[in-house]
C-alpha cells in the first residue's frame, strides 16, 4: 500500500486538507475511504476526528456484563444444586454470597468483553500496512490518500500543499 | 513552562533507551531483597509454616497483613485513573501509569502472599472450579473463595486498564527504536496507527474501564475485609469493616503514589512534569482520607467501649494500654498526629512534606492492618486459649522482600514503559484541553472551506 | 432413625487429671510438640483441660473444664472453608476431611473455642513411639488442620460391625477415647437422638449448660454444673 501524504502542524490545516481531499475525491476519482489520518493524539471536537463516534461499546460492555453474570450464576448456583452436599443447615445455594460472585464476574464479564469490543473495534492487532513516520509522534497530524492513481498525483499534492501542509511525502507500508 | 511535543517525547522516552549507573544500583539492591524472599521462602516451603511465629490462636498474622496491606496499596491506581478520569480532572495525566503500574504490582504481591501462606501451596489450585472425578469443588460460601475471584477481575481489570493507554506509547516507542526493541515493541503496540477511528475507539474503551473498575476496587476490598468480619471473633464480627478498609486502602494507596512519585521525579528527572500541583492535590486527597480513617476508627473503638461487651474489651484493652499499646499509638501517630498538620497548612503540603507524610502513613497503615489482625485472635472468647505472637526472622524477610519485590518490579517497568501517558500529556496541552469521550461531540470546530483565506505562503521545496 | 452423636461433661465430677488427654492423643496418633514448639503454643490438642483457680493453698477453689470440639450445628469453622474441608455429616458431626485442607487457618480462627489445631511441621515420633501409632487413623502430614471427631474411626467400626451383624447400636457398646479413659465418668459419649441413651438423658439434665451457648453455634457437647462459678468467661 502506498500512501501520498503532507504533515500538518495543528488541527485545523489538517481538518482544511481534509475537507478539501473530501471535496477532491470525486474529480480525482479515489475513494472518501481511502483517506488516511495519522497522529500521535486524539483530538477531539474536530470532525476528522469525531467521525467514529459510537454508541456500540457500550452496549456490548452491558451485553458482555450480562454474560458475565449468567456465567456466575450457572457456576455457583447450577454446581452448588448438583452436588448437594450435606450442610448440616447451612442453605445449599445461598443467594447473598452467591450474588458476590455472580457480582464479580459480571463485571469481569464487562471488562473482557470491553477488551474485545476494543480490539475489533480498533482493528488490532495489525502489523501490515503502517505508516511509520517519526514527526506523527511530535505533534503532527499525517493526512494523505492511500493509493492514489497516477494521474491524479500532481493535483493530489497541490491540493494537500495548499491546505496548509509543509511537505508531501509518500510511503510504502509493506512492513 | 509549556513543553512542546518534541521534548515531551524525549524527556519521557529517555528512561527507556538511556541507563544510568544509580539505576543499576537500585536495581541490584531490589533484586538482593528479592533473592533473600526467595530463600526465605524456599525454605519455608521445605519445612513448614511452623517456621513462622504464628501458633494457637494466632494462625495468620504477618501474612495476612501483608495481604491485606498490599491489596490495600493497589487502590492508588483506581482512585487516579478512574475516579479522576471521570471526574475530568486534567490534573490527574502525568499521574495516571504511575498509580496503575502501582496498582498491578500491587495486586500481584498482595495475591501471591495467600498462595503461600496455606499450610500446602502445592494444592492451592483447589480454589479453581473445575471439575474433578475426586469431587473437589470450592466453597462459594467461603471469604476465601470470594477472594479468588474479586482479586482476579480486579488484577484482569488493572491489567487492562494499565495496558490499553499504554498501547499507543508502546507505538511511540516501536517507531523511535531499533532492533529487537523495535520488534519487542511493535509486538506490544499491536501494530496501533492512530487513526481517529482506533484514538476514538481507544477513549471509549478507557470510558467503560473506569466505569467499570471502581465497583469493583471497593468490591474487592470490601471483600477482603469480609475475611475477618464474617467470623464471630471479638471486634473483627464488626460491620464497619467494609468502609472501614476501603477507606484504608485509599489512604494507603495515596501515599503509596505520592512517595513513588516523589522519587521518580527525582531520579527519572521528571521535575516539569509532577509538579508541585500535583503534590499539593494528591496531598488534599490523603488529608481527606486520613480525617475518614481517624473517623472510621473512632467510631469503631467508641462503640466497643460504650457497649463494654467483655469479650471485645478484652480486645480492645489489649490494643489501647496493654501488649499493643505502643504499636496502637505508634500507628495513630503516623497516620494522623503527623501527616494532619503537614498536609493540612498549605505552605508544608509540598512535595517533601507529602512525601514525608506518606512514608509515615505507609508505615502506620501496615500497623493498623496487624493491629486489626493480632490482637483480636489473641484474644478469643476463651481466657485458657489466649496466646501471644512474635515474627521470626522468615516473617520479617519476607516482608521486607515485598517491598523489595515492589521496588524491583517498578524498577524494570520504569525501564520497559514511559512512566508518564505521552499521549494523554500531550492531549491536555491541548487548546481546549481534552476531556473524556462523550457520545455526541460537543465542541466542533467549523468546517473550512477548501479556498477560504489566503493561500498558505510557505511551502518550502 | 440416623444417630447423631453427642457428648456430655459432667464439670462435677472432673478431677483434671488429663487422662482423656493422653487417651485422645494415642487414639487418635497426636504427635507430641516438643518443649520448644509447646512454648511458642503449637501443640496439638484435640482436648484440653482448661484449669481455673480462685485462692491459694491449702483451699483454692480450682473448676477444671475439658473443652474439645463441640462440633456444633451451626459450626462457624464450615462456612468458611475454601474446599469443603471442614463440613457436616449426616450424624451430626462437624468432620474434617484431611486430604481436601489445604491448610489456610480461617477455620482455626472462626472457632470461637479455639479447638483446631495445626500441623505447622511434619509430625515425627521419636522410636519406639512410632510403633504404638493407631493404624485406624490416618497420620496427618504438614499443613493440615486437626480436630477432635468425635473418634469417627470407632463410630464407623461400630456401625459397620452392627450393619454386618444385622442389628441396631447399644448404647455403650463404644465409646470416644476419651470418655473410655475417665476415671471419674465425667464424660459420656453416645447418641443423642436415642431416648434410652445415657448420653440424652443426662444432657437433660437441669445442670446442663452449653460452652458459650450464647452465640448461636448449637454445640453438641453439654457441660453438666451445678453452682455459678464466675471465672469472667462467657460460658
Amino acid at each position: 500500500m502506498k500512501v501520498v501524504y503532507a504533515l500538518f502542524a495543528d488541527p485545523e490545516s489538517a481538518q482544511h486538507a481534509v475537507d478539501a481531499l473530501h471535496s477532491a475525491s470525486a474529480d480525482l476519482k479515489f475513494s472518501e475511504q481511502k483517506i488516511v489520518i495519522v497522529s500521535g493524539e486524539p483530538h477531539e471536537g474536530y470532525d476528522f476526528a469525531d467521525s467514529h463516534l459510537t454508541n456500540l461499546p457500550y452496549v456490548w460492555a452491558v451485553l458482555g456484563a450480562a454474560a458475565g453474570g449468567l456465567c456466575g450464576y450457572l457456576l455457583t448456583t447450577l454446581s452448588q444444586k448438583s452436588y448437594p452436599i450435606f450442610t448440616g443447615g447451612m442453605p445449599i445455594t445461598p443467594p447473598w454470597t452467591n450474588g458476590i460472585i455472580i457480582y464479580e464476574l459480571t463485571m469481569l464479564g464487562a471488562i473482557v468483553t470491553t477488551l474485545i469490543t476494543l480490539l475489533r473495534g480498533a482493528r488490532l492487532p495489525n502489523f501490515k500496512g503502517l505508516i511509520k513516520d517519526p514527526e506523527i509522534w511530535l505533534g503532527k497530524i499525517l493526512v494523505g490518500v492511500a493509493d492514489p492513481p497516477d494521474a491524479a498525483r500532481a493535483q493530489l499534492e497541490t491540493c494537500l500543499l495548499r491546505a496548509g501542509g509543509a511537505q508531501v511525502r509518500e510511503t510504502s507500508t509493506t512492513h | 513552562m509549556e513543553r512542546t511535543a518534541e521534548q515531551i517525547e524525549q524527556d519521557l522516552l529517555r528512561p527507556i533507551f538511556t541507563t544510568s549507573s544509580r539505576y543499576m544500583i537500585a536495581v541490584t539492591l531490589a533484586s538482593c531483597m528479592v533473592l533473600a524472599g526467595v530463600c526465605a521462602l524456599g525454605y519455608q516451603l521445605w519445612e513448614g509454616i511452623g517456621v513462622w511465629g504464628i501458633n494457637s490462636p494466632v494462625f495468620w498474622a504477618f501474612d495476612i497483613t501483608n495481604f491485606v496491606f498490599w491489596i490495600g496499596i493497589s487502590h492508588a491506581g483506581t482512585l487516579i485513573s478512574a475516579i479522576l478520569r471521570l471526574c475530568n480532572a486534567a490534573w490527574r495525566r502525568p499521574v495516571t501509569r504511575c498509580a496503575e503500574a502501582i496498582t498491578v504490582f500491587s495486586i500481584l504481591i498482595g495475591a501471591a502472599v495467600p498462595l503461600f501462606h496455606v499450610g500446602r501451596p502445592w494444592l492451592d489450585f483447589w480454589m479453581i472450579p473445575y471439575p474433578s472425578e475426586r469431587g473437589i469443588w470450592p466453597n462459594f460460601r467461603s471469604p476465601l473463595a470470594w477472594d479468588f475471584f474479586a482479586i482476579s477481575t480486579y488484577f484482569t481489570g488493572s491489567v487492562t486498564f494499565l495496558y490499553l493507554p499504554t498501547i499507543p506509547d508502546f507505538a511511540a516507542v516501536r517507531d523511535n527504536a531499533k532492533g529487537l526493541r523495535k520488534k519487542i515493541y511493535g509486538l506490544l503496540a499491536l501494530g496501533w496507527q492512530g487513526t481517529p477511528r482506533q484514538w476514538q475507539r481507544l477513549e471509549i474503551a478507557m470510558h467503560i474501564m473506569a466505569i467499570a473498575i471502581v465497583p469493583v476496587a471497593v468490591s474487592v476490598h470490601t471483600i477482603v475485609s469480609w475475611d475477618f468480619s464474617m467470623t464471630l471473633v471479638p471486634m473483627w464480627h464488626s460491620t464497619i469493616f467494609g468502609p472501614y478498609f476501603v477507606i484504608g486502602a485509599i489512604f494507603s494507596g495515596i501515599a503509596a503514589l505520592i512517595l513513588t512519585m516523589a522519587l521518580l521525579r527525582k531520579f527519572l528527572h521528571l521535575e516539569e512534569y509532577l509538579r508541585p500541583l500535583h503534590f499539593n492535590n494528591l496531598g488534599k486527597l490523603l488529608l481527606t482520607t486520613s480525617l475518614l480513617w481517624f473517623y472510621f476508627t473512632f467510631a469503631e473503638r467508641l462503640t466497643t467501649w460504650y457497649g463494654n461487651s467483655p469479650s471485645e474489651m478484652d480486645v480492645f484493652w489489649s490494643s489501647i494500654r496493654q501488649n499493643f499499646a505502643p504499636i496502637f499509638w505508634t500507628m495513630v501517630v503516623c497516620n494522623f498526629v503527623i501527616p494532619v498538620p503537614i498536609l493540612s497548612v498549605k505552605k508544608f503540603r509540598t512535595i517533601t512534606g507529602t512525601a514525608i507524610a506518606s512514608s509515615t502513613i505507609i508505615i502506620g497503615m501496615w500497623l493498623e492492618r496487624f493491629l486489626i489482625i493480632v490482637p483480636a485472635l489473641d484474644h478469643k472468647y476463651l481466657r485458657f486459649a489466649w496466646g501471644t505472637y512474635r515474627p521470626t526472622w522468615v516473617e520479617d524477610t519476607l516482608m521486607a522482600s515485598s517491598f523489595g519485590m515492589m521496588a524491583l518490579l517498578y524498577l524494570l517497568f520504569s525501564k520497559a514503559v514511559p512512566m508518564i501517558s505521552i499521549w494523554e500529556l500531550k492531549v491536555g496541552l491541548q487548546p481546549h484541553g481534552g476531556g473524556v469521550i462523550t457520545t455526541a461531540p460537543t465542541k466542533r470546530k467549523p468546517r473550512g472551506l477548501v479556498l477560504e483565506g489566503p493561500l498558505p505562503t510557505d511551502v518550502p521545496e | 432413625m440416623s444417630h447423631k452423636w453427642g457428648l456430655v461433661v459432667d464439670l462435677d465430677r472432673c478431677t483434671g487429671c488429663e487422662a482423656c488427654v493422653v487417651a485422645c492423643h494415642s487414639e487418635n496418633n497426636i504427635p507430641t510438640a516438643g518443649e520448644d514448639q509447646a512454648a511458642r503454643g503449637r501443640t496439638i490438642q484435640w482436648i484440653r483441660v482448661e484449669r481455673t483457680w480462685e485462692g491459694d493453698f491449702p483451699n483454692p477453689k480450682v473448676r477444671f473444664q475439658p473443652v474439645l470440639c463441640q462440633q456444633c450445628d451451626a459450626a462457624p469453622c464450615e462456612p468458611v472453608c475454601p474446599t469443603y474441608a471442614s463440613y457436616h455429616t449426616e450424624e451430626g458431626l462437624n468432620g474434617q476431611v484431611y486430604n481436601r485442607c489445604i491448610g489456610t487457618r480461617f477455620c482455626a480462627n472462626a472457632c470461637p473455642y479455639t479447638v483446631r489445631s495445626f500441623n505447622f511441621f511434619n509430625p515425627k515420633w521419636e522410636k519406639p513411639l512410632n510403633l504404638q501409632l493407631n493404624p485406624d487413623v490416618s497420620v496427618r502430614s504438614v499443613g493440615i488442620m486437626e480436630k477432635c471427631t468425635f473418634c469417627v474411626q470407632r463410630i464407623k467400626s461400630a456401625e459397620i460391625q452392627a450393619k454386618a451383624e444385622r442389628r441396631e447400636l447399644k448404647d455403650g457398646e463404644f465409646t470416644t477415647a476419651c470418655a473410655q479413659s475417665c476415671a471419674s465418668k465425667a464424660l459420656v459419649f453416645g447418641d443423642l437422638n436415642d431416648p434410652n441413651s445415657e448420653v440424652a438423658r443426662m444432657a437433660n439434665s437441669d445442670r446442663a449448660t452449653k460452652l458459650l451457648g450464647d452465640l448461636g453455634t448449637k454445640p453438641n457437647v453439654t457441660y453438666l454444673e451445678r453452682g455459678n462459678w464466675q471465672d469472667g468467661t462467657n460460658s
